[in-house]
């Protein structure tokens, strides 16, 4: 398939210029719901990247066994059971985490994100090509949502990571913490994600 | 796509069972893998459950330094979990006590109770002494009340004040600094989560406080919870 | 010169409204923004005169605040400055009055840079915000910082300011069933938001502002018959405490909210039916929240849902052309 993008290309492509929260706006409902502390937000990144990786690997792996009119079933399949093993996993050993992530990691499950990464590249290209993807696409992701998280955490609790970093006369803005606070930042910074791509086309 | 050909060869190949054969197969090997992954991990979590509630009693029971102290030296408490049916006024509730002994003496009891907060659901942990006499301590497990005004009551400066607050009067909530025992400053402009909270450890005590102190090593009707 | 005319440079606009059309536009935003700010004059006189310096310096903060929003705000976006259409000193009257004079001098900043910037600026300027600039200001900072500007908040009990040491009495009353005389309710010499303590400034500026038309009058009425219904009946229903329909109609803010904030026309509805109900609406859900919330007071939400919903009615009340059936 001389026409599919490289594998160093589909990671490159995943990371910044077709990131999957900037650019592709997928994937929108673990970035609004569980940014507001860097902790979470990584752990997030995180089972979505395991579940990305998994899910792709397994999929281009089987990808000429695939029936066009199955396929959805299979990815689907293929996904749920691997975001069960990554709920289990952080219950088993995150635990305090999977109660804070609470239904968020079941849901990866309608995250468009791997569904669309499965049809676009795991069903059509080979299984290096479709790892690197997986990767670079969760790396877009993490970074993403670690951008909003950063924002949310230090205006909202005055601390990253749970650490205090600005000092204590700050008052904590418990509204970045809540939804709204959620939609505000990640409006903005879409904002300016926008107007820096159209300050480059036009220069 | 070969797979797009071989749909059109009809007969066999087209009956809808055998086109399905890779979602059967892969769902029996996904099922026998998450079945594997439940069996490792499964213990674990249960583990992680258990433990939530269990490794809060000897700070309950003990207070923090105490409770230090023995975690220090590799003292263990011995904690035995109960489920306490308690009647009241024709309905039956259940409360989740433990039972805290250090080498066969009884050194407290701890208490789950969850109840109406002003947002959610508050569910909390509350120690008592032995004789159920005062509260040792007091812990929030859960709760989802207004960031910046009631979920101060997760704050230990405000937990505080429970302990060595008596069980023989209901426990009050005052705005204006308490000046009695059983009296409790009110969280500054959450007086209903301060309330909820009140509210919560009082029934556990008027509906425990009899059955626990009264047969002093059978806990009412109790049976062993093997965690 | 205001935001309306300069987007016609850009690309011609066609305006609906209803009739009369005037041509003078230009004009006319600054002539509404100059009486509002008239009309506010007896609020914030008798603000001055019950919060003394707390209002001076909630007043110097808000405007401070909302004139640099809109000064860095509207050069961000390119366009030329619209500070003389005097709208922003309105948002920052109007955000100073419904604040208690004991926030923290940030609370006004953040809460005039988010009214200008959030609630107007990002929606295109003066006339596309969807909702009322100083009430999406305020609901921010009173969600973020809660401790300040919950009820407790406005209480300093070491204040000298007499006004400042007591309980509002929307509080004294839901917590602890403390009715407040009506006199000082209509006077305004109790605790509460710096503007809506004088029920009598309120209802002075607001008549005003119904005379001149530069607020319709069927928001006002709207909302009260609304809010005297409903706090008719909670007083008929509920225990005989001494807090009638008038203690609901002169406490709180919602005279203040009825006639300065409800009656905002860019984002109330355009007919006169629509503004009835509008106005209705807001009264429901004001006695609403008072009655079933855990806040005492609710104007501040009832207009923004309100707000929310005024392009709704508007296409409910599209005025039928004459003849058609």
């Amino acid at each position: 398939m001389a026409d599919q993008p490289t594998a160093l290309e589909r990671f490159i492509q995943g990371v910044l210029p077709e990131n999957p929260v900037y650019r592709q706006l997928l994937g929108l409902c673990p970035t609004l719901a569980v940014t507001n502390s860097l902790t979470a937000a990584v752990t997030m990144a995180g089972a979505v990247g395991f579940v990305l990786l998994c899910a792709n690997v397994i999929i281009s792996l089987i990808r000429n066994l695939l029936k066009p009119h199955l396929r959805i079933v299979v990815f689907t399949l293929t996904i749920a059971t691997f975001v069960t093993i990554a709920d289990r996993l952080l219950a088993a050993y995150l635990y305090q985490m999977s109660k804070t992530l609470g239904p968020y990691i079941p849901l990866i499950i309608v995250n468009c994100i791997i569904i669309c990464r499965c049809e676009v590249v795991a069903s059509k290209q080979g299984p290096v090509a479709a790892a690197s993807d997986a990767i670079g696409q969760s790396l877009g992701f993490g970074l993403a949502l670690a951008s909003i998280a950063v924002i949310r955490e230090i205006l909202g609790t005055g601390a990253l990571f749970g650490i205090r970093v600005l000092p204590t006369v700050w008052p904590d803005w418990v509204i970045m913490g809540l939804p709204p606070g959620a939609f505000l930042t990640f409006g903005i910074l879409l904002g300016v994600v926008n107007w820096f791509t159209d300050r480059r086309k036009a220069a | 796509m070969d797979s797009a050909t071989s749909q059109i060869t009809g007969g066999f190949q087209s009956n809808k069972l055998v086109q399905a054969w890779l979602v059967l197969v892969l769902a029996v090997v996904f099922g026998i893998s998450l079945a594997g992954v439940q069996l490792v991990l499964g213990p674990i979590i249960e583990k992680n459950k258990m433990n939530e509630t269990l490794e809060k009693v000897p700070e309950l029971v003990l207070g923090k330094d105490l409770a230090a102290k023995m975690a220090g030296e590799n003292q263990v408490l011995e904690i035995t979990p109960n489920h306490v049916m308690v009647e009241n006024a024709g309905r039956s509730k259940f409360y989740s006590v433990y039972e805290a002994s250090y080498q066969g003496d009884r050194k407290g009891w701890v208490v789950k109770n969850k109840g109406r907060g002003y947002a959610d659901t508050i569910e909390l942990l509350v120690g008592f002494s032995p004789d159920f006499s005062s509260i040792t301590g007091l812990f929030v497990l859960d709760q989802k009340e207004t960031p910046g005004l009631g979920n101060k009551i997760i704050f230990e400066k405000w937990r505080n004040q429970f302990i060595n607050a008596p069980t023989d009067k209901p426990l009050v909530v005052v705005k204006t600094g308490s000046t009695r025992p059983e009296e409790i400053d009110a969280v500054t402009g959450a007086t209903i989560s301060s309330k909820s909270v009140t509210v919560l450890i009082n029934s556990v005590i008027s509906d425990l406080k009899e059955p626990l102190t009264a047969a002093p090593n059978e806990a009412g009707k109790e049976d062993k919870d093997n965690g | 010169m205001n935001a309306i005319e300069h987007t016609e440079d850009v690309a011609p606009v066609i305006y609906v409204s209803p009739s009369p059309h005037l041509v003078q536009t230009a004009t006319s935003t600054r002539r509404m923004m100059v009486d509002v700010l008239i009309a506010l004059a007896p609020v914030v006189a008798m603000s001055l005169f019950v919060f003394k310096g707390y209002a001076l310096f909630q007043l110097a903060v808000c405007l401070a605040g909302s004139l640099a929003a809109e000064l860095i705000f509207v050069k961000m976006r390119g366009k030329p400055s619209t500070l003389k259409d005097c709208s922003a000193i309105v948002t920052g009257v109007i955000l100073a009055m419904s604040l208690p004079g004991t926030a923290p001098w940030y609370i006004g900043i953040i809460a005039a840079f988010v009214a200008i910037g959030i609630g107007k600026v990002i929606f295109g300027g003066l006339g596309m915000n969807l909702f009322n600039p100083a009430m999406v200001g305020r609901a921010f900072v009173m969600i973020s910082f809660a401790g300040a500007l919950a009820a407790s908040g406005f209480e300093d009990v070491q204040s000298t300011v007499d006004a400042v040491s007591q309980a509002t009495p929307m509080n004294a009353y839901k917590m602890n069933g403390v009715v407040t005389p009506l006199v000082s309710l209509f006077l305004g010499t109790t605790n509460g938001s710096l503007g809506e303590t004088s029920a009598l400034a309120c209802l002075l500026g607001g008549l005003y502002l119904v005379i001149r038309r530069t607020a319709s009058w069927e928001i006002p009425v709207g909302l009260l018959t609304a809010v005297a219904i409903i706090g008719g009946l909670a007083d008929l229903m509920g225990p005989a405490d001494g807090w009638t329909i008038l203690h609901h109609i002169f406490g709180g803010s919602v005279l203040f909210g009825a006639f300065f904030i409800a009656t905002d026309p860019v984002t109330s509805p355009l007919t006169p039916k629509g503004k009835l109900i509008f106005g209705f609406g807001t009264g429901v859900l004001i006695m609403t929240l008072r009655l079933f919330s855990g806040y005492p007071e609710g104007v501040m939400f009832a207009v923004l849902l309100m707000n929310a919903l005024t392009p709704l009615i508007n296409r409910w009340m599209i005025p039928k052309p004459f003849g058609e059936h």
